[in-house]
């Protein structure tokens, strides 16, 4: 309609990609439940709805850049993407909420539940009830918090300072330069702030992971059977893949950065980016604080 | 909205554009048009076509219960389960499993009226429609996004509907639409699987849609029209938003416990492994009571519009119907736990949750007197849109007062699930919310479609309909007061009679239906070409200053409404 | 399992104990609907004829009831107390509440029918009237030219106070209600252990030393297998009938728990104005006190499954004399220092009882099961 349209809104041409991402959902919902049902290539279902999910974001978001590049994304437009972010980011805090909430419920109102380690089975406690009503339940040990926790603490801390220093350095256009050392030799210019903060912010989070993934392999209490492991795998988990979209998401920004896009006026994408990260931030805070520290308060802790 | 003057300036920008610019009108062909939309109006044409092809299978599975409730015994259950095994490819099934289907069809019947008729039918159709239009904007702010929340439907109801036939004969969600732990957790088979992926799906598709929404009218509202001078309508749409986007994440995560629980062994639920089945009620209610609101909030917006136009009189007190529903959507936010005073909720709590519960009745008070106010030292016609919202004022009101009585945490120890909560949710509901949903239909269908609908079958479908339902549902009153619960196939024989009575109610309702969908299709096919705004002085909001139907993309020179408020004298 | 298992043996034990009956040990899974009942065996304690619950409101003669008194037979013969039309049940085509046993029940009716009730008829008729005065007044040939009139600060401000003030107004007794409803129960309330199971309910009386009963719907004639008992009218209405009611103490407090074995159901007796929800791991508490012997039905009131409709609640109210031969023949221990077994006349005289006894009037529609004469007094 060009020509004919006489506002700044972005008006968009027919797209296919809704309904491909809408049947690709299907597809892997359905791949799911076969799977988890031990249906015949339920496996495989899901994994086909998965690719297929993620090439219509692939190929969806590619669209977005290339309107963007096109100057479809006039100031009004850009403010229309930082109100879905942010609302975005809103609906995400909540489904946090439903995880905190369960494992409030949890360590507030603690069940006389008794983990056997060895037989890796719970049961009611019948009798000294009051006593057996602790949390964490007796029977586990739980992880030091002062020790992995806390370090991730700091990674994430730090990634969120070096996420800012790459916005900084994009506002300010702090960009290319020579090849030089380590950096030069993965195309990161000397003054180049918005490639370096980027770099460091995506190890930082690949090491968050890694920590994270080590750290579950070693966790001294199971997933199965007990609501202890569930609240503490499933907001952790999720806060964990979350993290990993959030990498992701960097690093889909740190590969724009080196084909050149952004201006200091118009970089949303990396600014959406930034939120999401320092939201990822913010979750892993009250993690730490409420079920790591105080959550595993007085309860043994598991040696190593 | 009357609050909206329009500029003679803003009648010449959309004349001007609707005349000089052909483009304006160009529309993509058929594939490229329904599947693959970004265009408001159209999407929220699919919309409606969903919601009312859901309102039919809802509605056709109510008529299943009906029949089997008409007298005690079970009279037909058998039957339909044995037919439905041998579609699943099965025998005959044993009684249990037949009784099982009960549960299935109340379980079916509830989400899809709720997930896939009422919440399609307000936010996206008439949400997508006529928000932007209400507003000035050439369409939402998120076009392609739109269109996914509109398809995602697809699967999520897919799922749904195909679920029964999986499982073998005990196949079928069972679970009533709250899905409560540690029944659903403890339900084998894919089915309960599939309900609950068919929420997650459903819920994403509404909480893209709600980002739409509330970025769409933070965002793209006309030059001069600032937030108090929007439709109340669009008020409506808004505060909506906000209540899925925050709601339905809780939802989400409940109901991913839920899936964990089935099929990967945590214990959320589950009593043995340290769990606690009430959990999953707070969290289910915690969305679940603003999903009520959710359902009728834009049904309240409709019926301002509806009545301030037919009444040729602004709305009465404008502002405090708006911040009346932000009231509503607030503290709707804080009252879940008065569908749960018989979990063993400490005296504390009910007290709590029975006051606060009873606040909503002052801003719904102030609604319900605003309308009345309103109409007022107005000039009322009564055209069918008009007619309906009446009806809703008044079945409105009756709901919302059993939903005061069913507040005290006290007293609703004898009526919970009884056939009292039942009477008093399709009050709201299915004389509520579809009244809302049927004054708007007939409000717009001009507007949406160039013609006029057939006024005598208009009135005609009202009457049929209003005295059907009336006499469907008033009587559970009296079931649920002589103390008969919910969700039972068979009953004692003392209840036989208004269950008899509700059955007969049930067939005069769907009598005025067949008159809805006469009337439908022939005023698609014959009615009578609809002009810009067919209802006169009264119709003041934006949507009608366009043609009917409006242009494929519209207000392409955007109007500016006037600052001067003129209706204020 | 195995649990249920030693208390249907427990359960057994007593009654062989008493000589009531046999309870053939069943399947754990499928408590034993009760058979093969021995006969009524006809009492002669004259002074139990005062207290007998045979039903007032059926025309039937006196002599048809003679062994109603036994205690003994509740569990598997000929239940000693008949359904009373009207009482403990719905009604066809009753419009109400059902009559209330309890005083916090009385209590909660009082304020539905009274204020409640009242309360919305008014706000409802007013806004119907008020929609149809705007009808009649304001309709397009009355009202040709509509006014512009959109606020009204005053009217706004009564709107939105009035119903403040009625809110007021309902929440003080409806505040009132629940810290009655919460009062805690004497310590000598008698706890009945509640125990929701897919898809019977499980009774155990904690302080009359924990026997165990299970109640199991009463199928109807055409519905049972050979052997099994069917259920009669005297068992009560179909749907509600069961084979083992619980038999309760009136006018003793009673200390209500509720729990369940599987998933969650709710103990519903409206009679008492009763629903708690029977929660897997967790141990739900209520009290109330029957003020009237009678026989009280209820039902499950939790989704809970295929056979959701099929597990009712019967609970028989007796005097405390009759409740504690009753749980001396379970094999249950009676609290207190007399044996109620050895005075029954005496025990009959209780202040409770007599106070019920005593009431009764002629009036068929009187809540009351207490006086025998009543079914020749029609
Ligand atoms: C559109 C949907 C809708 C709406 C709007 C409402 C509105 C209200 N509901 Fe309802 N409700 C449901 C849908 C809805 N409900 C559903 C689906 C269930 C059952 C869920 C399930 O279990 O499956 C339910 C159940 C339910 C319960 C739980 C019952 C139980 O399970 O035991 C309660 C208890 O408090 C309740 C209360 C209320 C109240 C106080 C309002 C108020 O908002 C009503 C306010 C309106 C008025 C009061 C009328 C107008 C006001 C005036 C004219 C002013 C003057 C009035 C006074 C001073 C009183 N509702
Ligand atoms: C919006 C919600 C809604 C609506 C409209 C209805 C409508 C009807 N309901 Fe519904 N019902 C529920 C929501 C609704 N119900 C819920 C949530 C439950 C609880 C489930 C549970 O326990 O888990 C329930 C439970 C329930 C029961 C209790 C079952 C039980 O406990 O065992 C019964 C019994 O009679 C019943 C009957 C009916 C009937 C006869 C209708 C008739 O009115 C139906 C007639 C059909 C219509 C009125 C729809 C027509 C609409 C359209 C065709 C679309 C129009 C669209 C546009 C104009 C855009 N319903
Ligand atoms: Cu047990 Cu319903
Ligand atoms: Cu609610």
């Amino acid at each position: 309609m060009a020509g004919a349209k006489n506002h700044d809104y972005h008006i968009l041409q027919p797209d296919p990609w809704p309904l491909i991402g809408a049947m690709s959902a299907l597809a892997l919902a359905s791949g799911g439940i076969m799977w988890m049902k031990g249906a015949h290539y339920g496996s495989l279902l899901f994994g086909f709805g998965l690719i297929c999910v993620l090439f219509t974001m692939f190929s969806w978001w590619s669209n977005v850049i290339k309107e963007a590049h096109q100057g479809d994304h006039t100031p009004v437009v850009q403010l229309h993407l930082r109100y879905g972010m942010v609302l975005f980011i809103a609906s995400e805090v909540m489904f946090f909420v439903g995880w905190f909430w369960a494992f409030f419920d949890f360590s507030l109102f603690p069940a006389p539940v008794v983990w056997d380690a060895a037989s890796k089975t719970a049961s009611l406690a019948t009798e000294n009830i009051a006593a057996a009503s602790v949390w964490p339940p007796k029977g586990i040990e739980v992880i030091n918090a002062f020790q992995f926790p806390l370090l991730n603490t700091i990674i994430l801390l730090l990634s969120g300072t070096t996420v800012t220093w790459a916005h900084h350095a994009l506002i300010h256009n702090q960009r290319g330069g020579a090849m030089k050392g380590l950096w030069g030799l993965i195309g990161v210019g000397e003054n180049d702030g918005v490639k370096k903060g980027l770099w460091l912010t995506i190890v930082l989070g690949v090491l968050f992971s890694s920590i994270q993934a080590y750290e579950y392999s070693e966790a001294p209490f199971p997933f199965k059977g007990l609501n202890y492991g569930a609240s503490f795998f499933m907001a952790t988990g999720f806060h964990g893949f979350h993290v990993l979209i959030g990498t992701i998401f960097l690093t889909v920004n740190l590969i724009r950065a080196y084909k050149g896009d952004f201006t200091p006026k118009q970089h949303f994408g990396f600014e959406a980016a930034a939120w999401y990260w320092h939201f990822v931030d913010v979750v892993w805070l009250f993690l730490f604080i409420t079920i790591y520290v105080w959550g595993g308060w007085g309860a043994p802790v598991h040696a190593g | 909205m009357s609050d909206i003057a329009l500029t003679p300036n803003a009648f010449e920008a959309h004349h001007g554009g609707h005349e000089h610019h052909h483009d304006a009108d160009h529309k993509p062909g058929f594939f490229a048009r329904w599947f693959m939309s970004t265009n408001h109006k159209d999407i929220g044409t699919l919309y409606l076509i969903f919601a009312i092809t859901a309102g039919i299978i809802g509605g056709a599975i109510s008529g299943l219960m009906r029949a089997e409730l008409m007298h005690p015994g079970i009279q037909y259950l058998g039957q339909w389960a044995n037919t439905l095994n041998h579609i699943r490819g099965g025998g005959d099934v044993n009684m249990d499993q037949a009784r099982h289907l009960w549960n299935v069809l109340v379980t079916a019947h509830g989400l899809i009226m709720v997930f896939f008729m009422v919440m399609p039918a307000m936010i996206g159709g008439f949400g997508n429609w006529f928000v932007p239009l209400m507003i000035g904007a050439p369409d939402m702010a998120f076009p392609r996004m739109n269109n996914i929340s509109f398809w995602l439907l697809i699967p999520s109801f897919t799922l749904l509907l195909a679920s029964p036939f999986f499982g073998g004969a005990d196949g079928g969600a069972g679970t009533g639409w709250t899905v409560y732990a540690p029944l659903s957790t403890q339900e084998a088979g894919p089915s309960v699987d599939m309900a609950i992926l068919s929420l997650h799906l459903a819920g994403a598709s509404s909480i893209l849609g709600a980002i739409n929404f509330i970025t769409t009218i933070f965002n793209m509202r006309a030059p001069g029209m600032t937030l108090h001078k929007m439709p109340l309508f669009v008020w409506s749409v808004l505060v909506t938003a906000f209540l899925l986007l925050l709601a339905l994440p809780v939802l989400a995560a409940a109901i991913t416990m839920l899936l964990t629980d089935r099929n990967f062994g945590t214990t959320f639920f589950q009593a043995e492994g340290g769990g606690d089945p009430i959990l999953y009620q707070h969290l289910f209610w915690f969305f679940g009571h603003p999903e009520v609101y959710i359902m009728i909030l834009p049904g309240f917006g409709m019926i301002s519009q509806i009545i301030a136009t037919f009444s040729k009189k602004p709305v009465f007190g404008y502002l405090g119907m708006a911040y009346a529903m932000v009231a509503i959507g607030v503290v709707g936010f804080i009252v879940w736990a008065h569908h749960m005073f018989t979990t063993g909720l400490s005296v504390n709590t009910k007290m709590y949750f029975t006051a606060a519960t009873m606040v909503i009745a002052v801003p719904t008070g102030i609604k319900i007197f605003s309308w009345i106010a309103t109409m007022w030292g107005g000039s009322l016609t009564f055209k069918t849109p008009m007619v309906w919202a009446m009806g809703f004022i008044f079945m409105f009101t009756v709901g919302g007062v059993t939903g005061v009585v069913l507040a005290n945490g006290g007293v609703d120890d004898y009526m919970q699930d009884t056939y009292y909560v039942v009477a008093h949710f399709h009050y709201v509901l299915s004389l509520g919310a579809v009244f809302s949903l049927f004054a708007g239909f007939y409000y717009w269908f001009p507007k949406m479609s160039g013609r006029m609908y057939n006024e005598f079958l208009g009135h005609l479908h009202f009457w049929v309909f209003f005295i059907g339902v009336n006499v469907l549902f008033f009587p559970m009153h009296f079931l649920g007061l002589q103390g008969m619960p919910r969700r039972y196939p068979d009953y004692p024989n003392a209840f036989e009679h208004f269950n008899t009575v509700a059955t007969v109610g049930y067939m005069i309702m769907i009598a005025g239906m067949g008159v809805f969908f006469v009337n439908l299709i022939w005023s698609l096919i014959a009615g009578k070409k609809a002009p810009d705004n067919p209802w006169g002085e009264g119709a003041t909001t934006l949507e009608w200053t366009l043609s009917s139907p409006p242009p494929f993309h519209q207000f392409e020179t955007l109007p500016v409404i006037d600052a001067g408020d003129s209706h204020h004298h | 399992m195995r649990f249920i298992g030693v208390k249907t043996a427990m359960l057994a034990a007593g009654l062989m104990l008493a000589g009531a009956g046999q309870a053939a040990p069943q399947a754990p899974t499928a408590p034993p609907p009760a058979t093969a009942a021995t006969p009524a065996a006809p009492t002669t304690a004259a002074p139990a004829a005062t207290t007998t619950a045979a039903s007032g409101a059926k025309a039937t003669p006196a002599a048809a009831t003679p062994a109603a008194n036994d205690p003994l037979l509740s569990m598997d013969g000929a239940p000693p107390m008949k359904p009373t039309a009207g009482i403990g049940q719905p009604v066809d085509g009753e419009i109400g509440l059902q009559p209330q046993v309890t005083k916090n029940g009385e209590r909660a009716a009082w304020f539905h029918n009274g204020p409640l009730l009242w309360t919305i008829t008014i706000i409802s008729a007013f806004v119907l009237a008020l929609l149809l005065w705007v009808i009649v007044r304001y309709n397009r040939r009355s009202n040709p030219v509509p006014s512009k009139t959109a606020h009204n600060t005053m009217i706004e401000v009564v709107w939105t106070l009035l119903p403040v003030v009625i809110l007021v107004l309902l929440a003080i007794p409806s505040i009132g209600l629940l810290q009655a409803q919460f009062a805690p129960p004497p310590k000598s309330a008698i706890t009945l252990k509640v125990t929701g199971n897919q898809w019977y309910w499980t009774y155990s009386y904690p302080d009359n030393g924990g026997f165990e009963i299970t109640s199991n719907l009463l199928k109807e004639k055409d519905e049972v297998s050979p052997g099994e008992r069917a259920r009669t009218d005297d068992d009560g209405p179909r749907l509600l009938a069961v084979d083992n009611r619980v038999v309760l103490p009136v006018g003793v407090p009673i200390r209500l728990i509720t729990t369940s074995a599987d998933v969650i159901h709710s103990w519903a007796m409206p009679a008492f104005w009763i629903k708690l929800d029977a929660v897997p791991g967790r141990l739900n508490e209520t009290s109330f006190t029957i003020e009237k012997p009678g026989l009280y039905f209820g039902q499950c009131s939790e989704l809970c499954g295929p056979k959701h409709a099929y597990m009712p609640i019967a609970v028989e109210a007796v005097p405390l004399d009759l409740y504690n031969k009753w749980v001396v023949a379970k094999g249950g221990k009676v609290a207190g220092a007399a044996d109620p077994a050895a005075a029954p006349a005496a025990a009959n005289a209780s202040a409770p009882v007599d106070a019920n006894a005593a009431a009764p009037a002629d009036n068929m529609t009187a809540p009351d099961n207490a006086a025998a004469g009543n079914s020749t007094g029609q």
